[in-house]
């Protein structure tokens, strides 16, 4: 089994639930985003657009983040899942420079939302999630799949733009909708196979 | 985090071109001044053990050592830092970490060996091993970074082929400047032909760093370009032109060629000392000027 992602960008409304579920959800420190809406204009007026692109870890099947990291504490998990290891991990940051995505973060000291006001009772009780000095990264909610529920910024997305199952399942409603859509990937020529895909 | 810093990186998110700052600003500076001292220590012991020169090789093993510790200081978790041996498969970092290992091991006998032991006897033979050691450790020190730079697929710019052959020149050019500073006063002939070398290789970094730059502006992915521009006329153009083009390379040349009848071995100090800034200036500029790959939908999309 290949668990991949499919983002519709068409139904996509730039709400930033995505966002906003996975920091309620893992409870990240300020300045990580497992996952992120980036908002870009393009063109000159009067013919300007606005793009929206929903982003998180794009789970390669050939993840330079792997391959560079020197300890082994970035991994394949089930499901071809990346995720790290945050007892191995030594803080090198190499794997942040290999990532052609831009999806991981150091956490490189102890913060809080509200600063020296100290955590909130809520970063408390997330904070030991997070050990300081590591790279953090989405890992697609691996402790919810377990359960059996979807990542969060898929179970609270308001536009249902995003989907998960199996990739190798060609029955999957991920595999129905990247065939059907003419799915696609960013960034295909780095050659990493990410399986997040996005529909127009 | 302090709001500075987060109101920097929510700044950086927004940009179309995320400069990449854990290697380089902050804390990160440790990372290009580990580099830098220990693509230094490589190429000394490369060119002291041409050249004969035992205080060389002294040099080169406590720039190693040095290397190592500000390497290990750069770490988020530096106490895991034997973590590193785990990937030499793969990853140039755990190769590099294994090649300082070796370089510090047999480096650190040999010396010890020369210094404190009578010559003859067994512990020639330990000396030898040793020395092998040192040289594995040496090559793999001089090569791993540019590797190690290329291999980062996030930032366009670094992930250039030439990246290798231009960090292997600048370990050698290091190692030629820093015998400059500690063998010359004592020997007038070595003195001339680490000269000879260091215009030799100094003409091949001019000539890799002008193919590189021109490949990144001519040809290169958009972020490669940003990065150039960035480093020529942009938030980096300070400390090119006057860390490495000023301090590097003219400042040498003048030196140079201002005293070609006779060269007192100050000035041949001073011309070392000069290139090894302008090196580390020269790796800081390459580091910092940096940028990740936008997000952006392929090309064929944004059009629809």
């Amino acid at each position: 089994m290949r668990l991949g992602m499919v983002i519709d960008l068409k139904r996509c409304m730039a709400c930033y639930g995505c966002q906003v579920s996975c920091k309620a959800e893992h409870g990240t420190p300020p300045g990580v985003f497992f996952a992120r809406l980036v908002k870009r204009e393009e063109g000159n007026y009067p013919t300007t657009r606005q793009l929206f692109l929903p982003v998180l870890c794009n789970h390669c099947e050939d993840a330079p983040c792997v391959s560079a990291c020197p300890t082994g504490a970035s991994y394949y998990a089930e499901h071809g899942i990346v995720d790290i290891n945050s007892d191995i991990c030594v803080g090198c940051r190499t794997c942040m420079m290999a990532c052609p995505y831009g999806n991981r973060y150091f956490h490189g000291e102890e913060s809080y939302y509200f600063g020296e006001a100290g955590p909130t009772p809520y970063e408390e009780a997330r904070t030991e999630r997070h050990p300081v000095g590591v790279v953090m990264k989405c890992n697609f909610c691996r402790h919810r799949l377990a359960e059996g529920q979807e990542p969060a910024c898929v179970a609270n997305c308001a536009a249902k733009a995003r989907t998960i199952g199996d990739l190798d399942d060609p029955d999957s409603d991920v595999s129905r909708l990247i065939k059907e859509r003419n799915g696609f990937t960013l960034h295909p020529e780095a050659g990493t196979k990410p399986k997040v895909y996005y529909l127009e | 985090m302090s709001s500075k810093r987060y109101d920097q990186l929510i700044a950086d998110l927004r940009s179309d071109y995320r400069p990449q700052r854990e290697w380089g600003e902050g804390r990160g500076i440790l990372m290009v001044i580990g580099h830098f001292l220990t693509g230094v220590a490589g190429g000394t012991w490369l060119m002291a053990s041409i050249f004969g020169v035992p205080q060389g090789l002294f040099v080169a093993f406590a720039a190693g050592v040095l290397g190592g510790i500000v390497h290990l200081l750069f770490l988020g978790r530096p106490e895991r830092a034997f973590n590193m041996v785990r990937h030499v498969r793969t990853s140039w970092v755990s190769r590099g970490f294994v090649g300082l290992g070796l370089f510090l091991m047999g480096g650190g006998l040999y010396l010890a060996i020369i210094t404190l032991l009578p010559p003859g006897g067994v512990w020639n033979l330990v000396a030898i091993v040793a020395q092998v050691i040192a040289a594995i450790g040496t090559v793999t020190i001089i090569g791993y970074m540019g590797f190690c730079y290329a291999a980062s697929k996030a930032i366009p710019f670094w992930n250039s082929p030439l990246h290798p052959a231009i960090y292997i020149a600048f370990a050698l050019r290091g190692g030629i400047a820093a015998l400059l500073v500690v063998a010359v006063p004592s020997d007038a002939t070595t003195g001339d032909s680490l000269l000879r070398l260091w215009i030799g290789v100094t003409a091949i970094i001019v000539l890799l760093l002008l193919i590189e730059i021109y490949g990144a502006m001519s040809r290169g992915n958009v972020a490669a370009r940003w990065s150039a521009r960035d480093m020529l006329a942009g938030r980096l153009a300070v400390l090119f032109y006057g860390g490495t083009l000023t301090l590097g390379l003219i400042v040498p040349l003048l030196l140079l060629l201002g005293t070609s009848a006779f060269r007192p071995p100050v000035v041949m100090a001073f011309i070392g000392l000069a290139s090894v800034a302008g090196d580390f200036f020269m790796k800081a500029s390459i580091v910092k000027a940096g940028v990740y790959l936008p997000l952006v939908l392929p090309l064929r999309r944004q059009g629809a």
